[in-house]
């Protein structure tokens, strides 16, 4: 299991975070989700060991991994059982999407290599497999950082607005390979904006706003939130006069 | 007669003094590629200790003109240590000197400008520093400095003419030299021309192809 307690994180000396606590168990999705800038990515770096929060305790299955002042020190033996996809993805300009989803192999089983073929046909990505990310469209780099990822087999998965990109087939396709992760155990933290996605996928939800939880819970706090700014903010596109 | 026959009739001087300027060249390039790169590494680790003073030392070369630092070297420096030195070498000496700081500035920006993210997704890939290094930093990082190395060799060959005028016996000189006794500028220089165009067509046509085939737009849409 992960579980963050009390983090905080300042930029300068912007609280960003604000003594956040939350956990995400092997087998579950959680899905953080709320208004930009709330400060979900920043979230995640946290979680996700990317980046050190100021304060505040990370527990990843046995290990724990105190923060504060005094120490920050980078942590990165927990990759790749940890995997992440960024927002901005990261690509490797100088290789070709099969390179970048096969760099981290040096070697590749046949359990593997069968994964692969089985990730690249599902995503659809064969056609476009031997090309650059820029000769690429967005969406299909999504695909190719998503399947780099998932390769890899990692316990925990963080996924930053993976969907923003996808089309509505590949959403589909995605969800459905999210859940049978989640039903082999894989523990899920994903930020998203598409609420339709996380009533769907969700185990739980994080509501986060200037860095603070305002809901927390399972996901029929999207169908009946307790705060006002939840109901506010998901209620968001009913509100608009056409 | 014309730069062709010019060339082939002097064809012996013109093979002493082209092999004067490829030695030059040679020496230039290899202690200015290899030293340029040592400064630029260390510059890139060390920001303040070796980075600051490389900066401001090729800062303050790229203002003054090469032909004012290969004569301040060659006269004034020379005497003020109380010594003469073979003008090939004070040659050696200037160009090489300012090919290891332009260089190490080519190559400290490109390091210090490292786009971090891509060092980022390969740790989070479980890749170790070794393989970040080889696979990711390097390739990169080639890529993005070719180009401006390239331009930066070629510059120093056109830079060795310059060593004429501190009396070593190059290209340059034996033209001058030529047309001294024969009196054909127009030819001669014209001879140069095509020497010059000899050596540099087929470098800048490898730096060329090793740009088309190794440092493609990486630019997103």
């Amino acid at each position: 299991m992960i579980s963050c307690e009390n983090l905080v994180k300042f930029y300068l000396d912007k609280k960003v975070i604000d003594n956040v606590s939350f956990s995400v168990k092997p087998g579950e999705i959680l899905v953080a989700t709320g208004p930009s800038g709330a400060g979900k990515s920043t979230l995640l770096r946290l979680a996700s060991l990317i980046e050190n929060p100021n304060q505040g305790i990370i527990r990843i299955d046995d290990k724990e991994f105190k923060f504060d002042s005094k120490n920050q020190q980078k942590v990165r033996e927990q990759f790749p059982k940890l995997g992440v996809v960024f927002q901005n993805l990261f690509l490797w300009p100088h290789l070709t999407n099969r390179e970048n989803i096969l760099l981290p192999h040096t070697t590749i089983n046949t359990q593997e290599a069968n994964e692969f073929d089985n990730l690249i046909s599902m995503f659809g990505i064969g056609e476009f497999i031997d090309k650059y990310p820029n000769q690429c469209s967005l969406g299909q780099r999504q695909r190719v950082a998503l399947v780099r990822a998932f390769l890899l087999n990692p316990k925990y998965l963080f996924l930053d607005e993976i969907t923003s990109s996808l089309d509505i087939e590949q959403i589909g396709i995605l969800l459905n390979y999210l859940i049978v992760l989640r039903n082999k155990g894989v523990g899920i933290f994903l930020i998203t904006h598409f609420l339709k996605f996380a009533k769907i996928a969700a185990d739980q939800i994080l509501f986060l706003e200037n860095g603070n939880i305002i809901e927390y819970g399972k996901k029929d706090i999207l169908i009946t939130p307790k705060t006002e700014r939840l109901k506010s903010f998901i209620s968001g596109l009913d509100n608009i006069i056409i | 007669m014309n730069s062709f026959e010019i060339l082939y009739n002097y064809r012996a001087d013109f093979l002493v003094g082209l092999t004067v300027t490829l030695k030059l060249c040679l020496l230039v390039w290899g202690i200015g590629l290899l030293f340029g790169f040592l400064i630029g590494y260390a510059g890139s680790k060390f920001k303040y200790s070796v980075g600051l003073p490389s900066k401001i030392i090729s800062f303050i070369l790229g203002g003054i003109p090469v032909l004012v630092f290969l004569f301040w070297l060659h006269y004034p420096f020379q005497f003020w240590l109380g010594v003469v030195i073979d003008g090939f070498y004070t040659a050696v000496a200037a160009l090489s000197v300012i090919n290891t700081f332009l260089v190490a500035d080519i190559v400290r920006t490109a390091l210090n400008n490292f786009p971090n993210q891509y060092i980022l997704a390969a740790e989070v890939c479980g890749l170790d520093k070794k393989t970040i290094y080889r696979k990711i930093q390097l390739p990169i990082i080639i890529r993005q400095i070719l180009p401006g190395i390239l331009f930066t060799q070629v510059a120093m060959l056109q830079s060795t003419l310059f060593a004429s005028l501190i009396s070593v016996e190059e290209i340059f000189r034996v033209c001058q030299r030529i047309n001294s006794s024969i009196y054909k500028p127009v030819e001669i220089y014209s001879a140069l021309a095509i020497l010059f165009l000899m050596i540099c067509l087929p470098i800048n046509g490898i730096g060329y192809w090793i740009k088309k085939k190794y440092s493609r737009d990486f630019s997103e849409n």
